[in-house]
């Protein structure tokens, strides 16, 4: 077990670092950009550490993807492939669901 | 830069400054003050994200076929060859918006039917023409694409699958831009400016174009607007069979919709493949394998309703 700060408060150091610090400096567009892309990828790091979801491994996907594309589609193909994704944009990209309420 | 010599050699002109734009994903962009006027320097990156990506000779000649051809475009000025390694090709440098948020939250005026007036033009530019642009089955071109990828994507294979069980007569091929959405055209208030990146250029059924502005990630937040969230399908689908008199119908685009979502799930994780390869590192090709899922989302949902 390791001292605080954890791994998902680490990230957050750093993000709240990067847009406290370093992002009302930058004056170039490019430089703004990837620095607001960093700040996102910390947050899909930051979200995944902290998510309980135990989902889909590796195996099963390899094993659904194959079946599909020889046409062997499970029943629930489409349910279970709607959670798998629902569950990787809770962390991707949460806000993004919000779209589809 | 230390290919700036090898610059103003090839353009006969002197340079007086160059900066690297912002944007721009598999190629580099730069922004380059000549003698003779402001230019745009497009020039190859490392890697692609298409399989069928044009060369940037290539792309600088469908260029010059767009412009004969009447399609707003900025003016091709040169192909360049080589600039330290790597070819790049020279044209007019626009002013403008290109930025898909801004656009989607205050479209001008006019855009959906000159959205497809550009298209009707591009797509009666005749294919000998071009003669090295290519064709091909779209759907085996995906499933190609997808396996380079490596890991599993079931999602993106019941897109395919989906697409492969309701497959619609294929219309005859045209010359089609490949990348045609906001994003990818300059806007002023008067409407439409100019048609940017066409290193995606290939011979394909015309509705391949036409339903790309569609796809949810191209209508940059403004959902409830079809088309590219700037304007409905109506018109900008009759204004394009008033053209080149072929009636498309709006229910005619949900196959092609879903391909493109297909199509830009596939193209993130390519793209986010040369970072992981090491072709290319960079932290805005990484989180776009994370992006992909939006895309999976949404055919999920459009197969789900159609």
């Amino acid at each position: 077990m390791s001292d605080r700060p954890t791994a998902p408060e680490l990230l957050e150091a750093v993000w709240e670092f990067l847009s406290s610090e370093v992002l009302p400096t930058l004056d170039d567009q490019r430089l703004k950009f990837r620095t607001l892309v960093a700040m996102n990828a910390l947050g899909i790091a930051r979200r995944e550490l902290e998510a309980d979801e135990p989902g889909l491994g590796e195996d099963e996907l390899s094993e659904l993807a194959r079946r599909i594309r020889a046409g062997d589609l499970p029943a629930d193909a489409h349910a279970v492939l709607k959670t798998h994704v629902a569950a990787k944009l809770r962390v991707s990209n949460p806000q993004y669901l919000e779209r589809y309420e | 830069m230390p290919w700036a010599a090898e610059l103003e050699e090839r353009l006969g002109q002197r340079v007086e400054s160059m900066h690297l734009l912002a944007g721009g994903a598999s190629k580099e962009a730069w922004a380059v003050d000549a003698e003779g006027g402001p230019l745009l320097v497009r020039r190859a990156l490392g890697g692609v994200i298409h399989e069928a990506t044009l060369s940037l000779a290539q792309e600088f000649q469908v260029l010059e076929a767009a412009a004969e051809a009447g399609v707003r475009v900025p003016k091709p000025v040169a192909y360049l060859g080589e600039l330290g390694g790597r070819e790049a090709f020279a044209m007019e440098r626009v002013e403008g918006e290109t930025i898909g948020r801004r656009i989607a939250r205050n479209p001008p005026r006019g855009l959906e039917t000159q959205l497809a007036e550009e298209l009707a033009k591009i797509h009666a530019i005749p294919l000998e023409r071009l003669p090295f642009l290519r064709g091909g089955d779209i759907l085996e071109r995906f499933h190609r694409e997808l396996d380079s990828v490596g890991d599993p994507h079931p999602a993106i294979e019941y897109g395919l699958w989906w697409l492969r069980e309701h497959r619609p007569e294929p219309l005859a091929d045209v010359v089609t831009h490949g990348d045609f959405r906001i994003g990818n055209v300059v806007v002023s208030e008067r409407g439409l400016e100019y048609l940017l990146d066409w290193e995606f250029a290939h011979l394909s059924d015309p509705r391949e174009d036409l339903a790309w502005p569609i796809v949810r990630a191209w209508r940059f937040g403004a959902d409830e607007r079809r088309l590219g969230g700037v304007g409905e399908l109506r018109p900008y689908l009759q204004r394009y069979a008033e053209l080149t008199g072929l009636e498309v119908s709006e229910g005619e685009l949900d196959w092609w919709e879903v391909l493109g979502n297909v199509k830009w799930a596939t193209g993130c994780l390519t793209q986010c493949r040369r970072h992981l390869t090491g072709l290319d590192r960079s932290v805005e090709y990484a989180v776009l394998g994370r992006m992909a899922a939006e895309m999976e989302y949404e055919l999920l949902n459009l197969i789900e309703q159609a």
